[in-house]
């Protein structure tokens, strides 16, 4: 059994870790760099360690003084929620040799599924359709690009490069012209190699005008490995998704059957343990393809919860404590909806941005559910990823969800840092999401000069009248920020909070 | 009731007239309400209400799901009182001086740093110009009508 858990994560998914654990009767211990100190899940744990460092190395990701900070609290497990440290084998590998449980797979596991060359090996050794290409397992940069060329030609145009090491779109290049091939492979080596340490790529062809579909899998020690649905994650901007929807929209029972099957062969295959998900291409011509998998919780996986009334973090937390998974046969009712908050501006090239939230008005009624890392007050500063929270809705359908969302959207004021909430509502009113025939291209597609708000000439003159009258009435409120303008010593947008100004 | 706003197009002038409950500008017209909001009369009959904020210079304005950003140009930044000169529109101190004689400006640009009743005030430039002289440095005191710095066009 657990007792005592610390989470090894900030913000937003420390936050679901820890109110999860406090639900299950499970002790908590957080940890935290010097400069998240009195932010919002920094008060939910029973336990707060603070980490000696000033940078990301030092602090969130430092196996040694995570674990050491466990064995002095008593924690007996760890929980990595995603990011940070969530997906390296030597981290669980040293949690583990130091008797404290790891909550996720494996650590051979993870190694098989984060290596991606390895990966799809594994995956067509056990019989899950991957992406047409191959991999060059060559070390030797000129052998690499003699083997990547021949590869290309059998692999066929256009194709995509991608670091076997990779995320986050680093090493990725596409390619259009075999003219342009070599240059754009050696371009992605570099940048592999500068990311990672690892310069191996692999060629997959580019399946354009594809669904981003991912299926939730649970496996527990207890012999039962299942999956949960499918979640459709298309819509992405940056290759980061901002929308994401379960059921997909376009998805069949006997499809979700074979996806199904397929993500579930997929975990067997690495004997699999706690909650996954196994990511797939869905081609236009209905044939889906093994993209990866996410050894960890993943950012949208309130959406299943919801459609699924399953709690995976609780799930999480029982099967890593060896109890049996409490999921039943699978049904999936009504729709549901997530949309990332970013601080962000979404009118010049999704650019982060920062400020206070002076005012962070949620919205509320029935089918909402809010997944946030900050609350009113809170300083949005350049340290860390700026997603803020995620908005989720559920209805009985689809349009009914979708109609919510925008409610919910319309209703969400924050005020004082940039955020990508107008961007978001405009998005539920694009015609690939009313729809749902969205693909990963969707967004550059719609918007191929970026997006502009659509002006509002009535409102715009209302809210001019709104400040004229705010500043004669004399409606400042005042904001004390607790950053003590110290954080690395760039310029701290808050010390101008408290000017008032006759 | 006359703010200055800045916009992409240029500084917008902003004149309130004064209603028996509130304030209106082009149509609309408001109300406050008790929890800081502001109830809204569109000039299409319809109501809204809007939140506010202001951070530093800028009031943030949210309204039926649109946020608003308007930076409020200083009252001190352009005069009718001295041609070209720019002057303090409060006594106070200077606490810092951000350009030289002979400096080229844009609309915007901040000149000077006042510290005024615990408060800063900064003083920018409201047309493009080059500054033709600066009579204060920083630590000296200004009365409220001294000129600070004077702009020519």
């Amino acid at each position: 059994m657990i007792s005592k858990v610390l989470v090894a994560n900030r913000g937003e998914i420390a936050c679901r870790i820890l109110r999860a654990c406090r639900e299950a009767g499970i002790q908590t211990v957080a940890v935290c760099a010097p400069n998240d100190q009195g932010t919002l899940f920094t008060e939910m744990a029973d336990e707060l360690v603070v980490l000696n460092g000033d940078t990301i190395a030092t602090t969130y990701l430092d196996q040694e003084q995570i674990i050491q900070a466990a064995l002095s609290t008593g924690s007996d497990a760890i929980h990595p929620g995603f990011g940070f440290l969530s997906e390296r084998a030597p981290f669980a590998r040293s949690v583990k040799q130091s008797g404290i449980i790891w909550i996720g797979p494996s650590p051979e596991a993870i190694e098989q599924m984060g290596d991606k060359m390895t990966a799809r090996q594994t995956m067509r050794n056990a019989g899950v359709p991957v992406i047409p290409g191959e991999e060059v397992e060559s070390e030797d940069e000129n052998e690499a690009m003699d083997a990547l060329l021949s590869a290309s030609e059998r692999v066929g145009y256009p194709l995509l490069l991608k670091a076997s090491s990779g995320g986050g779109g680093k090493g990725m290049r596409a390619v259009y012209d075999p003219a342009d091939f070599l240059q754009s492979a050696e371009g992605a080596r570099r940048e592999a190699l500068a990311a990672f340490g690892d310069g191996r790529i692999y060629i997959e062809r580019l399946l354009n005008g594809s669904k981003h579909i991912e299926i939730q899998v649970l496996a527990d020690r207890h012999g039962r490995t299942i999956h949960l649905g499918e979640r459709e994650c298309s819509v992405q901007r940056r290759h980061q998704k901002v929308f994401e929807e379960a059921p997909g929209p376009t998805m069949t029972p006997e499809l979700r059957e074979s996806m199904g099957q397929a993500a579930i062969q997929a975990a067997q295959a690495v004997s699999y343990e706690g909650a996954g998900t196994v990511e797939f291409l869905l081609a236009p011509t209905g044939e889906f393809f093994f993209l990866e998998m996410n050894t960890r919780i993943q950012v949208e996986h309130p959406v299943t919860e919801l459609v699924t009334g399953t709690d995976i973090v609780r799930e999480q937390l029982r099967i890593a404590s060896g109890q049996p998974m409490s999921c039943g046969d699978l049904n999936i009712r009504g729709h549901a909806i997530e949309v990332r908050l970013y601080a962000e501006d979404a009118a010049n090239n999704f650019l982060p941005s920062i400020g206070p939230l002076a005012v962070f008005r949620p919205p509320e009624g029935p089918g909402i559910r809010l997944d946030t890392g900050v609350r009113e007050g809170d300083d949005v500063t350049p340290n860390y990823d700026p997603m803020l929270a995620k908005l989720i809705v559920w209805a009985p359908s689809r349009d009914e969800a979708l109609q919510r969302m925008r409610r919910a959207l319309d209703d969400f004021v924050i005020l004082g840092t940039t955020t990508n909430v107008r961007f978001l509502r405009e998005l539920c009113d694009a015609q690939p999401i009313v729809d749902g025939t969205t693909t990963t291209t969707t967004i550059d597609d719609h918007w191929p000069n970026g997006w502009k708000p659509i002006a509002v000439p009535l409102l715009e003159d209302a809210s001019l009248l709104a400040a004229a009258a705010g500043e004669t009435m004399g409606l400042h409120r005042t904001f004390t920020a607790r950053s003590d303008g110290e954080s690395q010593g760039l310029p701290s947008p808050f010390s101008t909070l408290s000017r008032r100004y006759p | 009731m006359q703010h200055q706003f800045s916009s992409p197009d240029g500084p917008i002038e902003v004149s309130l007239t004064r209603t028996d409950s509130g304030y209106a500008l082009a149509g609309h017209s408001l109300e406050q309400t008790g929890d800081g909001r502001l109830k809204v009369h569109l000039s299409n009959g319809r109501v809204a209400y809007a939140h506010l904020a202001k951070v530093g210079d800028v009031w943030w304005v949210h309204l039926r799901g649109q946020t608003y950003r308007w930076e409020r140009i200083e009252p001190g930044s352009s005069s009718s009182q001295h041609e070209g000169g720019l002057v303090a529109p409060m006594p106070g101190k200077v606490l810092e001086v951000l350009v030289k004689t002979g400096e080229e400006v844009q609309s915007g640009t901040p000149l000077m740093v006042l510290e005024a009743m615990k408060m800063e005030h900064r003083i920018v430039a409201a047309k493009d110009g080059v500054v033709t002289a600066v009579h204060f440095e920083a630590g000296d005191q200004v009365t409220q009508g001294a000129v600070l710095l004077e702009l020519d066009e």
